[in-house]
């Protein structure tokens, strides 16, 4: 079925960009006709028409865009694995899906949010807004940027090739079922060869976050326009040059432990064999790379968030260069926690209590975050819009993902609810309550820059309100699942009464699903909004739709929209009405919203 | 006194990475002192090598870091001297909290 639905939506997305413009129309010739002698409009363009203009662009806002497609079709298979895996869990012997078929969609449900949705969908920000922040005319490799963006989709089929191909290699190549954390012995041993093709597919994400990570390290230190320095760097830029710097020392470890993986697979080499480095080997590689991966994926929605929350609060972001100086430590202590994952294998009880400290340590930097965005909205001027309810939604999910990792990174703590729901909990409250919602505020936030229209607020707060109640019982009832020694990564269960009955495990677990379809709903509004909006929403006439000027907020960006909207060369356009922003460029007090 | 050639400012903006440091320190020194599953030269080792180069690494980022943007931050005042109306930058701690202040007094009740 959803090899079926993913073949669907391919289909669809090629045939929406070839009936965008004939393709064939960009080739100009000197006369100004075209070489296939139609009477397309190429001329008044300052880019080449249709699919060509996607396939061949190196300009960094149009790669941006293809970051953030591709991050949404990521985000909707994802989730689409996601609902699957709720539904089946309601009752304990599994509602609609065999053992191994649950598997290998837990396994791609992970890997397709964090490598396929994550970091894409972060990039998109970057690649569109970085140059813009600033003031650099593209990225500093503009070639090597797009060179990144197409590493992508072959990595993605790579990764789902298994759910295309089982139909027709008679189950011999199937999705993966290792978990995304590919541990040991388990992933050496499944001969499908479908693992072999995720593991190739990873590795080729990984080189494109290389790539990019190195592209946005030169441009920020070499294209930054002169009137910004170190001093007045923008909070997004240094958290996309943190998480950069984690990206060039994390990705290729695990590239280079993938390659072992492989080849432990396929050469009988020995490096996680029991003979050889041994299985643990396996998880000290994965997660030194993984946990700095946590922070490669929280740090730009961070400065996302320090961005846009002063935005609506009416004030500057308090205590600007704590935030900088604390993203610069989560940078650094985030390489020496890994093993605060692996305190249950029977490690030395000493190294033990090292990585415990310096996991209590990190979190300070975290919190003192947590306080600067507290206090920049205290006694400020709030304005609660769609992007402004997603900044609060993110700092109240973060509270509570933020406090439940603080007790998981105490060792007795740990071992007690390691493996459990509660740590699935606890990461879905960062990586969909904090992550999610900071993309969310950044596309509602910038959806003017990018679209030149403004999105429905309505359907904003719509999808707000939705994403907020399903976060919270979803993974809210995780939490309380992991209480009840749920184990994560099941596909059936069953309890031993003196643990926990049955009918409350299930109960919570039904919670859980009702939540995940709130969050479906919430989604598809979301959709709905952004390409009715994009095709048919008010259009933008002001730079300055959210009224930032008033407050000398006017950042880079929206200057150079509105020196974009002032020069652009008009198109004999329709007539439009004006938009009613959702930031109050209409009221002059700018609350007349909510 | 400026301590490490830092201004008082600027080491106001520095404690916010002492704290973490000092969660280190705290826990180098107590596992010194305290330690109940003994000494071994290999995992007592390992367990002291990464606090200590935890604690190293965010010192020296910290420093780095305090000093570029304490640098710009006096390039950026130079040139507002010479240029008096050339705008200052973003960072000037002074100028926000005496925005903050006056932004308090023009607040609407809530």
């Amino acid at each position: 079925m959803l090899t079926g639905l993913m073949a669907v939506l391919l289909v669809g997305i090629i045939a929406a960009l070839t009936r965008i413009e004939n393709w064939r129309s960009y080739t100009p010739l000197a006369g100004g006709g075209t070489a296939t002698g139609e009477d397309a409009a190429v001329l008044n363009r300052e880019k080449p028409a249709g699919l060509i203009r996607w396939l061949t662009t190196v300009d960094h806002k149009d790669i941006g865009l293809l970051y953030g497609l591709y991050g949404i079709i990521a985000f909707a298979v994802g989730g689409i694995m996601a609902m699957l895996i709720r539904v089946q869990l309601i009752v304990p012997g599994g509602a609609i899906l065999g053992t191994s078929a649950y598997n290998s969609i837990l396994t791609s449900h992970g890997i397709t949010m964090l490598f396929l949705f994550g970091t894409p969908i972060i990039a998109a920000f970057a690649n569109y807004f970085i140059p813009l922040l600033i003031g650099a005319d593209d990225m500093a490799f503009p070639r090597i940027n797009a060179i990144a963006f197409w590493l992508l989709p072959p990595a993605a089929l790579l990764i789902w090739a298994g759910f295309f191909l089982a139909p027709v290699t008679e189950n011999m190549i199937e999705p993966a079922q290792t978990a995304w954390t590919m541990y040991t012995p388990l992933s050496v041993e499944q001969a499908n060869p479908g693992v072999d093709l995720m593991l190739l597919g990873l590795h080729l994400s990984g080189v494109a976050a290389t790539m990019g990570a190195i592209n946005f390290i030169a441009t920020i230190f070499t294209e930054r326009g002169d009137d910004v320095s170190w001093a007045n760097l923008d909070i997004f830029s240094w958290t996309i040059l943190t998480q950069s710097a984690l990206i060039l020392f994390a990705f290729p470890l695990l590239g280079s432990a993938i390659v072992m993986l492989l080849m432990d697979r396929n050469l009988a080499t020995t490096f996680f064999a029991v003979e050889g480095g041994g299985p643990l080997l396996w998880q000290h590689l994965f997660w030194f790379f993984g946990h700095p991966e946590v922070y490669i994926l929280v740090l730009p929605p961070m400065g996302l968030v320090s961005l846009i929350l002063p935005k609506f609060s009416g004030r500057k972001l308090f205590g600007f260069k704590f935030v900088v100086y604390s993203t610069l430590a989560i940078g650094v202590l985030s390489f020496g926690v890994w093993a605060h994952h692996m305190f249950s294998t029977g490690m030395d009880p000493r190294l033990r209590a090292s990585f415990m400290a310096v996991s209590l340590a990190i979190a300070i930097p975290s919190a003192v975050k947590t306080f600067n965005w507290i206090t920049t909205m205290w006694n400020g001027r709030l304005r609660l819009t769609s992007p402004m309810l997603f900044c609060i939604g993110f700092v109240s999910n973060f509270i509570i993902g933020g406090v439940t990792g603080v007790f998981l990174a105490a060792i007795p703590v740990d071992l007690v609810l390691h493996d459990t729901y509660y740590v699935v909990g606890h990461f879905h409250y960062i990586v969909m309550g904090a992550i999610g919602f900071a993309v969310f505020a950044g596309i509602y936030y910038w959806f003017p820059v990018f679209t030149g229209r403004m999105y429905q607020r309505k359907l904003g707060k719509a999808h707000f309100w939705l994403s907020m109640i399903g976060t919270n019982l979803t993974f809210f009832a995780m939490l309380a699942l992991g209480y009840l020694g749920m184990p994560r990564r099941y596909a059936t269960y069953q309890f031993d009464g003196a643990i926990a009955p049955l009918a409350q495990v299930s109960t919570y677990h039904l919670l859980a699903t009702v939540g995940a379809f709130i969050l479906l709903v919430g989604q598809l509004i979301f959709v709905w909004n952004l390409v009715q909006s994009w095709l048919e929403g008010p259009k933008i006439e002001d730079g300055d739709p959210w009224n930032l000027e008033r407050d000398g907020m006017l950042d880079k960006e929206w200057e150079w929209y509105d020196r974009k909207l002032e020069t652009a060369i008009t198109d004999g356009g329709e007539e439009e009405q004006s938009a009613l922003t959702d930031g109050g460029q209409v009221a002059d007090d700018g609350e007349s919203d909510d | 006194m400026p301590l490490l050639g830092f201004e008082k400012e600027t080491l106001l903006d520095l404690t916010v990475n002492v704290i973490p440091l000092g969660i280190i320190l705290f826990f180098i020194g107590a596992f010194a002192v305290f330690n109940p599953f003994g000494l071994d030269p290999v995992f007592s080792g390992l367990q002291f090598s990464l606090m200590v180069s935890m604690f190293l690494l965010l010192a020296v980022l910290t420093y780095y870091a305090g000093r570029a943007i304490e640098g710009a931050e006096e390039s950026a005042e130079h040139a507002a001297i010479e240029e008096p109306n050339a705008t200052t930058g973003t960072l000037d701690d002074e100028a926000e909290e005496s925005e903050l202040e006056s932004d308090d007094d023009e607040l609407p009740e809530a």
